[in-house]
């Protein structure tokens, strides 16, 4: 097993699509790379929520917290302080580090059951947007401008669409390799291990406490990180969009669909219903308002009835590879009557 | 009465019983023996419908009732008192004695009935509104048998009836066994304890492993040292 | 004693009957097949949205097209036990959470696709009544049928779970599913029946919250999260417990506007739902 997550990063074809990615801001129509880089946006979020979700199945709702942190609280800070765009990027990390391993805390000392993790991250999703709505420090309803940006990298600035897409498609690279780094690791192999049976890991001696810490925090952070980076290419920061729950539901959707727990899932889900979702509001989206959403509802039925380990598992199998070992929907805990 | 042929059954890859077949003429109380893993269980799930076999068929009176659903087999006739009794814990006593009379063919005479079982069993008459999950082990398992009967069952099978009960209360509860047998009512019995199986039932089965290894009246298998073999796992 | 405490409590307890009662729907529909509907709410919002349709076609008030909305969504109910959730029963609850937030995306944005974005208000006869009580009392007429309606049902579903022989079924299902079967009951009958009426409470819920309020698509997910409240406080399959707890969101969620401002007094029935969760996760009040 050890060697399986590097294997794909020397497959030929995964390379190939690597190069052709890397080289979109010199072939895409801009307004395709806008597209692209947003798709890089979910991207990341879905591979950063994949730790924690994924990997130590952990259901979090509440990651769009730490999206609005990243955008919100280092764009504040820049306006408000002054405060560089790197230092503040990394100040937000930390803040929701600080709150991952909180939420990480609550969750070992009070032995929350799955559907009450989910519940109390939404809550607290619930809370973070009343917060952002309602600080004025944070922009409060009406949001945030953030300078234009006029390519002076020290700035945080990367001089327009090219760079924007350059910055996050390391960023989204860094949860990629995060994802790969983990799998590999003993971490990685304690997160599974608790994501199977707890109360069996415990028994062999995994930390859970520090564990569950670990792994979130580490979501929070590279999802902080991407929120920085989307507020960056976005220039404005709109907090019905960066710090709103419905962020969690779409992460919690592309991952899903994309397939939980495997490294190419959520990439593969999230960039592809990025994409296709923004292709299809640009076309029909002034006429029919949130077709995207509806069909994106639609797939996510199908493939919990008919591929519930998700779409690349599934052409995994079809394609005859041995699909990845992680597999939420036949875990015997917690299942309903 | 009931008759199994050839059943097999097995959950994923392993098969738990093997083309077993068993045959109960009405008014007989029949006893299921083996030990732990033999397949009894399973047995017992495939003919009330909670499994279902792989192979084989299931009759009853010459009607064949394989592809039933458990609720129609209740109705056909056919209850189960289940291991572990399987009371439904935060309803009253009277309560889950009336859900035993819920099927079609035992509505209609469901008051009846009730007042029947009260008579087998006064001490569930002093506590019908109890709670059933606060009820001692042996009152569980009058509960169980007595639900099950509320049914107007032709033929009762039930499941370790004596598991975790103290003599007294075994006693008890086989006295009754015995009075609904004279009565005229159809028995399987699985059973663990071999002793009182021995004692009870006229006809024996012995189970091993998922396959029928021995079948004879309790004086045959009671002097057949292979019976005793099949419970100590040789 | 603050006349403007007692309004709010007054207020609060009215609605959160209602909230209780929506609840029942979830808390029923979860004691038979373990499935928490995180579309709940907006399946709230789309029958508000068929009341406003009838409306624009047929001029019916919502306390009238309720009598179609409700066999519709019964129906609905079955089809989507039979259809979608049976055949994922056994597998993981996240999974099942997973089903249920597509259904609310296809909701919220079917409605969207077909009502555009903007609330829309649906006429209906008593919306702007009000009614007094002594000199400093004043409260809504279609919040005080709310509340009857709600605790009427509330109490005609109590009756029919202790005391007739579909209730016992369906209790016997949620205690114990496989002696159910051995009793003769039809297990699956029963769960399709229990499917029915949790989405024919949302049938009604729809009409009595929509008179006075504009509907707008993405509403669903509010109402979603105050069942999710409510059902946890009051213990997942509590029946008292889970109208309590309705009333206990009702009241925080009225004093909280009213005394606390800004956006303190919005996050309290959330801070109250983690507390609660945390320190008391059978719910609020001890029992089964």
């Amino acid at each position: 097993m050890k060697s399986d997550a590097f294997l794909f990063l020397r497959n030929p074809l995964f390379l190939l699509c690597l190069v052709v990615a890397a080289a979109m801001p010199f072939w895409l129509p801009s307004y395709y790379l806008g597209i692209a880089t947003l798709a890089l946006v979910y991207i990341g979020l879905a591979l950063a929520w994949n730790i924690v979700a994924g990997i130590a199945g952990q259901m979090s709702l509440g990651h769009s917290v730490f999206v609005g942190i990243g955008a919100l609280l280092s764009s504040a800070l820049l306006l408000k302080l002054g405060i560089n765009l790197w230092l503040g990027m990394l100040i937000a990390a930390a803040v929701s580090a600080a709150l991952a391993a909180f939420i990480a805390w609550l969750d070992f000392r009070f032995r929350l059951s799955h559907l009450s993790f989910a519940l109390i991250t939404l809550a607290f999703a619930e809370m973070g947007q009343l917060a952002a709505l309602g600080i004025e420090f944070l922009g409060g309803a009406s949001g945030l401008y953030l300078p234009p940006d006029k390519g002076n990298i020290l700035q945080f600035e990367f001089g327009g669409s090219r760079g924007n897409f350059y910055l996050l498609f390391v960023i989204a690279g860094l949860c990629l390799l995060a994802n790969l780094l983990i799998l590999n690791s003993r971490l990685g192999y304690f997160l599974r291990a608790m994501h199977d049976n707890e109360n069996a890991a415990q028994a062999i001696g995994v930390n859970l406490l520090r564990n569950k810490i670990l792994a979130m925090m580490v979501s929070a952070v590279l999802t902080s990180l991407v929120g920085t980076a989307w507020a960056r290419y976005s220039g404005f920061v709109d907090p019905y969009q960066m710090a709103s729950p419905r962020v969690s539901v779409e992460v919690i959707l592309f991952a899903t669909i994309g397939g939980l727990g495997t490294v190419l899932g959520p990439l593969v889900g999230a960039g592809f219903l990025v994409a296709f979702g923004e292709i299809v509001r640009g076309k029909v989206g002034a006429v029919l308002p949130g077709l995207h959403f509806f069909i994106d509802g639609i797939l996510i039925v199908l493939v919990i009835l008919l591929m519930p380990r998700g779409v690349v598992p599934k052409l995994a199998e079809l394609f005859g590879r041995r699909a990845p070992k992680l597999d939420v929907a036949n875990l015997s805990t917690k299942t309903a009557a | 009465m009931l008759e199994l042929s050839s059943l097999t059954a097995g959950y994923g890859r392993g098969q738990v019983l093997n083309g077993v077949s068993l045959q109960i003429k009405q008014g007989e109380m029949v006893a299921l023996l083996g030990a732990n893993n033999a397949g009894k269980s399973t047995l017992i799930h495939c003919i009330s419908g909670l499994v279902r076999p792989t192979g084989g068929t299931l009759k009853f009176n010459g009607e064949d009732f394989t592809d039933l659903p458990p609720h129609k087999i209740v109705e056909l006739g056919i209850s189960q008192v289940p291991e572990g009794r399987l009371v439904f814990p935060q309803m009253s006593v009277r309560d889950n004695l009336l859900l035993g009379g819920i099927n079609r063919r035992a509505l209609p005479g469901r008051p009846k009935r009730l007042d029947f079982v009260i008579d087998l069993f006064p001490r569930l008459g002093e506590r019908l509104e109890q709670l059933a999950g606060t009820l001692s082990g042996g009152e569980q398992q009058m509960l169980a048998i007595g639900r099950a009967l509320l049914a107007d069952p032709k033929v009762v099978m039930l499941d370790e009836p004596s598991l975790g009960l103290s003599p007294l209360m075994v006693q008890t509860i086989f006295r009754a066994l015995r009075a609904l047998h004279d009565g005229g009512l159809t028995i399987l019995l699985v059973e663990q304890n071999l002793n009182l199986a021995l004692a009870h039932a006229s006809r024996c089965y012995v189970l091993e492993r998922g396959t029928m290894i021995l079948e004879g009246s309790s004086a045959e298998l009671k002097n057949d040292p292979r019976t005793r073999n099949a419970y100590l796992g040789l | 004693m603050d006349d403007v405490l007692i309004q709010a409590v007054i207020q609060g307890l009215l609605i959160g009957a209602t909230y209780g009662f929506v609840a029942l729907g979830m808390g029923i529909v979860y004691s038979v097949s373990g499935v928490i509907n995180f579309s709940h709410g907006d399946f709230v919002t789309f029958g508000m949205f068929l009341c406003y349709t009838f409306w624009g076609a047929f001029a019916l008030d919502p306390y009238l097209s309720v009598a179609i909305t409700l066999p519709l969504f019964a129906v609905f109910g079955a089809v989507l036990y039979r259809f979608l959730i049976r055949p994922i029963v056994g597998v993981h609850m996240l999974m099942i959470i997973q089903l249920t937030l597509g259904l609310s995306f296809m909701l919220q944005n079917g409605l969207l696709m077909v009502f555009g974005g903007q609330p829309l208000r649906t006429p209906s006869a008593f919306e702007a009544k009000l009614l007094f009580v002594g000199d400093s009392i004043v409260m809504r007429w279609p919040l005080v049928i709310a509340f009857v309606v709600s605790v009427f049902l509330a109490g005609l579903l109590y009756w029919v779970l202790q005391k007739t022989d579909l209730g016992r079924s369906i209790r016997a299902v949620h205690q114990n599913a496989r002696a159910a079967a051995l009793v003769g009951i039809n297990v699956m009958a029963v769960r399709t029946i229990t499917f029915a009426a949790g989405f024919g409470i949302l049938a009604i819920a729809a009409a009595l919250l929509l008179p006075g309020t504009p509907a707008h698509p993405g509403m669903g997910l509010r109402y979603t999260v105050i069942t999710l409240m409510v059902i946890m406080l009051g213990g997942m399959t509590n029946f008292v417990g889970i109208l309590l707890g309705g009333l206990v969101i009702g009241v925080a969620e009225a004093i909280g506007t009213v005394y606390v401002s800004g956006i303190a007094g919005m996050m309290m029935p959330y801070a109250i739902f983690v507390l609660a969760l945390l320190f008391r996760p059978k719910g609020l009040i001890a029992g089964h």
